[in-house]
């Protein structure tokens, strides 16, 4: 299996704040790969760094064998990306967002826009600002994967959602993995790597540790949590 | 591209609307309001042109008020001046940053299209909606002569307006260049950016050691007195404006496309 994603020594600081340290990562097709850690571990600085959002100091982010840098455009035609809080523009309607998010990548994504929001329960008839924190999740959720990309990017989705639209989110995961794409899933939720992922790493302090499996216990688990606030 | 700048531009139709119509509304009523006064300005005219280098500043020496040219001039000039460079200065000051402040960059950035491109776009759209409001308030004014019953002095009017929108692309451009390098809207600073510029001016025309670096502010090339009055072009001023709205923008391409974005 290939590599999907390839991140080698990556390394990204704030100013004097660390960001991460030396990040060596490999994603291969096909996996659903879970990203573990505390809040502030480097998580979403390590995501970041991959859709092109922060300029990093040094290392080098290969996705779907190009360059995260000199062929962006190109990585994000294939990718789908689920940020960890879904903003979009409140004057517009859910449609409006979800034919927008088609119209600038230029692909006709409405019978797959059309499934989702019909086993996701989405509205699309209302304005963004009338929604909760949980629906704008699922337009986010729409939003990223309508196009039906190679690789889905997931910033804590979870989060806002009741447990069976969480169900109804893995399922569609699954089908799209067993279609042939891959899943990077950032997440708190030790249950969701367990059930979910077939490989998980760990960040904490900036660094990032390859977990042998993703069926890991409680106890091992909050472990990493309980050393970073120790440490803090 | 094209989808973000016409998302861009319909998002911004009802700012548009709202500061044409009443920019360019003050302006009509404003002439309007001139044959009423008619009688009175003529009074006042031989006062306000004998006031020294407050005539000057507010160019009362060169035109008379007394005439619907220089009443335009001196009236309108002031209310259109300062209307469309704050317009112009609070829509490019939060064209780029609102998309960090209102945390729908990651929505935007996250699709197949390059910082560089949103940010054309966005310029695009600043210069569309700046040009609009330019066209808008001289259909405007013009009806206003026509109501009056007054000849419209073509080629001054139209120069006129022509620098006033290079004048307010130059100060967009310049909060361009700000909302680039920012990750939250500065709409107070482009507004005083727009004031000062003004206030620049004014004092220019005032203190004479200011005079002579009049050219470096944007209400230079565009004031309604000396345009009206059919005094030299300001070339030098013009010039300035040019430079300073190329490098502004060039500015905002560069560092946005290297800067880290805010989530």
């Amino acid at each position: 299996m290939a590599n999907v994603i390839e991140i080698k020594n990556l390394t990204k600081s704030y100013g004097k704040s660390r960001g991460v340290i030396d990040v060596s990562l490999a994603v291969k097709e096909g996996d659903i790969f879970g990203f573990l850690g505390p809040n502030g571990a480097g998580k979403s600085t390590t995501i970041r760094s991959m859709m092109g959002f922060l300029k990093y100091d040094s290392g080098s982010i290969k996705i779907l064998g190009m360059d995260s840098v000199k062929d962006r455009e190109k990585i994000m035609a294939n990718v789908g990306y689920m940020p960890s809080e879904a903003w979009f523009y409140d004057s517009m309607k859910v449609s409006e967002v979800i034919a927008y998010a088609a119209d600038i990548r230029g692909v006709d994504c409405r019978d797959e826009a059309e499934k989702l929001c019909e086993r996701l329960k989405v509205n699309t008839n209302k304005k963004i600002r009338e929604l909760s924190y949980g629906n704008k999740k699922k337009v986010s959720i729409v939003c990223a994967m309508q196009h039906k990309p190679k690789l889905f990017i997931f910033d804590e989705p979870t989060g806002g959602l009741d447990p069976l639209m969480q169900r109804s989110f893995f399922e569609l995961i699954n089908e799209y993995v067993d279609k042939g794409a891959t899943c990077l899933l950032s997440t708190h939720v030790l249950t969701e790597v367990n059930k979910y992922c077939k490989s998980a790493a760990i960040m904490r302090e900036g660094r990032l540790t390859m977990l042998d499996s993703p069926d890991i216990d409680d106890d091992e688990f909050l472990k990493f949590y309980e050393e970073t606030e120790e440490e803090a | 591209m094209k989808k973000i700048f016409l998302k861009e531009l319909k998002m911004n139709l009802k700012t548009l609307l709202i500061w044409s119509l009443s920019v360019g509304g003050i302006g009509l009523a404003c002439i309007l309001l001139y044959s009423s006064m008619e009688g009175e300005i003529k009074e006042m005219a031989d006062a306000f042109s004998n006031m020294g280098t407050f005539s000057d500043a507010f160019g009362m020496s060169t035109l008379s008020i007394a005439t619907i040219k220089g009443y335009f001039a001196t009236e309108v000039g002031a209310v259109h001046g300062l209307g469309g460079s704050m317009f112009a200065a609070m829509i490019a000051a939060s064209m780029l940053s609102k998309e960090e402040e209102l945390h729908t960059g990651e929505f935007i950035y996250s699709m197949p299209v390059s910082r560089k491109r949103i940010v054309f776009a966005k310029a695009l759209c600043i210069s569309v909606m700046v040009f609009s409001f330019t066209v808008i308030c001289s259909i405007l004014y013009a009806c206003g002569f026509v109501a009056l019953g007054e000849e419209l002095p073509v080629q001054e009017f139209v120069t006129y307006m022509g620098m006033q929108f290079l004048m307010d692309m130059e100060i967009a451009a310049v909060c361009f260049g700000i909302s680039a390098a920012s990750s939250k809207t500065k709409t107070g600073s482009a507004l005083g950016c727009a004031l000062m510029c003004y206030a620049y001016d004014v004092i220019g025309r005032v203190v004479p050691d200011v005079k002579e670096y009049l050219f470096i502010g944007p209400f230079s090339y565009s004031n309604a007195s000396e345009i009206f009055s059919g005094a030299d072009m300001c070339t030098k001023g013009i010039i300035v404006g040019i430079v300073i709205t190329t490098l502004s923008v060039l500015f905002a391409f560069w560092y946005y496309d290297k800067r880290d974005l805010a989530s």
